[in-house]
């Protein structure tokens, strides 16, 4: 497209938009710096003054915050390891070794993103119950991979393909063993879709909700994410605390995304679009 | 595969298992299920909240999506010019939908909190007072409050993949017209939004899909109240499985939860079958 005319003004509109759209996530870090008492008035402050870490202290003094955080960390790397781990070998799979049904088996994928957790979450209940499995980080990690793993192979297949079989080949014969070809020809050719699916798996991990609700019984590997809608009913007015969890909650978000910005937005777009 | 066999497909076969049989809490370490037909599905379709949840999930899905798609379709036309910044601004715009959903609902429940919340306090400042409203715990608001929080997480989405789709198009067209004399609206509904289509049906299969199965949000927004105002069917479900422990009817109205993903997904196969065969294929 031809460069507009007045490209700062452009700009200047679309500094207005994503202000305005992201007012919440202000309102979330503005609220959770702004001392309590005033907090809940008629007329909030928009800048606050002074700034406090009051609420801070108050969140992470609320009993298993801190280990419902390192649990959330346990269980996206978790996820992050055990999606890469199963993606890898069966985005190659189906990449390059002909066999039958494998078309049925991307099919599969596609339809594996289908359905909402919570047909999922009911017979996993049972399920993950029966086995041993609920309550327990492994439980919670599996659960939390059948949405991951979908999109990572739907990701990595392409670029596999997009390998010349014949470079391959001719690295074989050139004297590299099949570990060496794997390594050198292949591996560098995947990292941006590895990259961009280890930070959603991580994001997907961080973020779940509904499984760590149903799977998790008690405080010990419960995910953060179900912490903090418990304390909406228990400190239901103490904003302020409330918010400086879902602040802290947001921070690994913004980060992972900041760090790994390029290939998270390609693969989002490669996994929805291109299928 | 074994892993997606045994973790996810298992699980669904599960269900279908346990919607003709009677099960309850009792019966959870391995007890005698007894097979009872279709007497589940029955109590489900007998059920007037069944019907009103899948009323209230129309409702949420169609107002999300159109909104979403409107708004993000605009940004997108915005961000596909380049200008300083613009890339940088477009990324921060997708935070807003990486938060994690517990996380917006936790928000939106301040942002739209009666007394103090932001949107009250900025419509209050504006002049608009009418506006300045309890909208979650007010059973004919709460609807429009979820909605309003679900398009806020949607938008960057669709911006993000309408984006793609504008890229495809090539400029030159645009530049033919121009020169033609064609009027910038001309050029908008008789070039970018014919070439847009493909891409704009996927968004919105897309869109369609990921609304209809939004929990989390209105979970921790509304659990579903004030008085049932927003029980979409995944709350449904979720009540009857998880509260009432009907396990069996739980499992029923979760396999008719799927019935429209499952359509929207078939359609989408579809379609991406005859792109891959048009020889010009491809535009997404």
């Amino acid at each position: 497209m031809k460069p507009p005319r007045h490209p700062w003004l452009l700009t200047a509109v679309a500094t207005v938009i994503t202000a305005a759209f992201l007012l919440p996530v202000y309102w979330m870090a503005k609220t959770s710096l702004t001392r309590p008492d005033r907090i809940q008035t008629p007329d909030p402050q928009w800048v606050p003054t002074p700034l406090t870490g009051e609420n801070y202290s108050t969140a992470l003094g609320y009993p298993g915050l801190a280990r419902a955080l390192l649990n959330s960390l346990v269980i996206s790397s978790g996820v992050v390891a055990l999606t890469l781990l199963l993606g890898i070998p069966l985005a190659y799979a189906l990449a390059r070794v002909r066999m039958r049904g494998s078309g049925a088996m991307v099919l599969a994928l596609l339809v594996a993103q289908l359905p909402p957790a919570i047909v999922l979450a009911a017979p996993l209940f049972i399920l993950e119950r029966r086995a041993g499995l609920s309550d327990t980080y492994l439980g919670l990690i599996a659960a939390d991979t059948t949405l991951t793993l979908p999109f990572t192979v739907i990701v990595l297949r392409p670029v596999l393909r997009s390998v010349p079989a014949e470079l391959e080949e001719a690295a074989l014969v050139d004297g590299c063993g099949l570990p060496g070809v794997l390594l050198r020809v292949v591996l560098p050719l995947m990292v941006p879709g590895v990259v961009a699916a280890a930070g959603l798996s991580f994001l997907i991990g961080w973020g779940e909700f509904l499984f760590g609700l149903t799977l998790a019984d008690g405080p010990g590997v419960q995910p953060v994410t179900v912490l903090l809608n418990a304390f909406i009913g228990q400190h239901g007015t103490t904003w302020g605390a409330l918010m400086a969890t879902a602040t802290l909650i947001s921070i690994p978000v913004v980060c992972v995304f900041a760090l790994f910005q390029r290939f998270i937005v390609g693969g989002l777009t490669a996994g929805s679009v291109r299928g | 595969m074994a892993f997606l066999a045994l973790f996810l497909a298992y699980p669904l076969f599960y269900n279908v298992w346990t919607s003709v049989h009677d099960v309850e809490l009792g019966q959870l370490l391995g007890g005698a299920e007894r097979f009872n037909g279709l007497e589940n599905y029955r109590a489900v379709i007998d059920d007037p909240a069944f019907w009103h949840s899948v009323r209230l999930s129309l409702i949420f899905t169609l107002g999300s999506l159109l909104l979403q798609f409107a708004i993000g379709f605009a940004l997108a036309l915005l961000f596909a010019r380049p200008f300083p910044l613009g890339g940088l601004l477009r990324s921060l715009l997708l935070v807003a939908w990486l938060l994690p959903p517990v996380v917006s609902g936790t928000l939106f429940r301040w942002l739209l909190d009666a007394e103090s919340g932001a949107y009250n306090a900025l419509f209050r400042a504006v002049g608009l007072d009418p506006l300045s409203h309890d909208w979650l715990t007010d059973p004919a608001t709460s609807m429009a409050g979820v909605i309003f929080a679900n398009i806020w997480v949607g938008v960057p989405f669709n911006m993000l993949l309408l984006l793609v789709g504008l890229h495809t198009i090539d400029p030159e067209l645009h530049e033919a017209a121009a020169v033609d004399g064609a009027s910038a609206w001309q050029r908008f509904s008789l070039i970018t939004l014919p070439l847009m289509r493909p891409v704009s049906v996927t968004v919105l299969l897309l869109g369609l899909v990921y609304t209809f199965k939004v929990f989390d949000l209105i979970f921790v927004m509304t659990g579903g109240g004030p008085v049932d105002a927003t029980r979409v069917l995944s709350l449904y479900v979720y009540e009857v499985f998880f509260t009432f422990f009907r396990f069996g009817q739980g499992a029923a109205a979760g396999l008719l939860l799927l019935v429209v993903p499952l359509l929207a997904g078939v359609f989408y196969v579809r379609r991406l079958r005859q792109e891959q065969e048009a020889p010009t294929g491809g535009a997404v």
